[in-house]
């Protein structure tokens, strides 16, 4: 390992966990704002511009500026071929979140489909150990 | 589901896939010593422009459809972007991660037509 990686807060991994993190957050007060400020019969509402009225999708907006500050700086460290698999951990946390948060209802295929999303996961991550060993 | 709902679907998940790419080569650019901060504002401007569309043609999305159905439909891009990375970034992708992007895919859209 050679001392120009960056540790503790700036390394890049936990920017990386941050920034997904965040992007959980989001997507579930986005999902809660978009619904409560919901007006379907407006031509514009499919523009999505009205969901700006709502506070939690301002919240949403504030998240989403942190986990895009954090993810610019995975992008300048980690090959996007590995650090966007891996961010699509939200993929596994997003349904468990609504599932928990929201009361959606995930079937027995959806959860198929989260299990194969993790193993996939798996697959990416293995290869990061030894990238490691050569950062 | 109806054809405009897919079509702004789609065209979310291409302004995103766009925008991820010029966000990746302009951070990239950034760690040469001497960089072009010109070319790169331009390409960061480019890429915070595209997910901004995608953004907001996303909350509209969301405001019909059930969260845990709408958003798997970005898994799709797990595997977009892995290829196009591969193919405009020169990045090195072995048949472990297209694999690994693969089943993410698989997975996601496992979970979006149940």
């Amino acid at each position: 390992m050679t001392s120009n990686r960056p540790s503790g807060f700036a390394n890049p991994w936990l920017q990386l966990a941050l920034s997904v993190l965040c992007v959980v957050a989001s997507e579930l007060l986005l999902k809660r704002g978009a619904t409560q400020v919901a007006d379907l019969n407006s031509a514009l509402s499919w523009t999505g511009i009205n969901g700006l009225t709502s506070a939690l999708v301002w919240w949403a907006i504030l998240l989403v500026i942190i986990s895009f500050a954090s993810w610019l700086y995975v992008l300048k460290y980690i090959p996007l071929t590995i650090a966007f698999p891996l961010s699509r951990v939200v993929d596994v946390l997003v349904p468990i979140s609504c599932w928990i948060f929201l009361g959606e209802v995930i079937s027995v295929r959806r959860w198929c489909g989260i299990a194969l999303v993790i193993i996939g996961l798996a697959l990416v991550a293995k290869p990061v150990a030894r990238l490691e060993e050569k950062l | 589901m109806t054809v405009l709902a897919l079509v702004l679907i789609l065209f979310a998940l291409v302004t995103f896939v766009a925008g991820q790419i010029f966000l990746k080569h302009a951070m990239e650019s950034t760690t040469q010593t001497a960089f072009p901060k010109s070319s790169v504002a331009i390409q960061l401007g480019a890429g915070i422009l595209l997910m901004t569309v995608s953004f907001f043609i996303t909350l509209g999305l969301l405001q019909r459809f059930d969260l845990s159905y709408l958003y798997p439909f970005q898994g799709l891009s797990v595997v977009i972007i892995s290829v196009i990375a591969a193919l405009v970034l020169k990045e090195k992708l072995s048949w472990r991660l297209m694999i690994g992007a693969l089943l993410i895919t698989a997975g996601v859209v496992l979970v979006s037509i149940s």
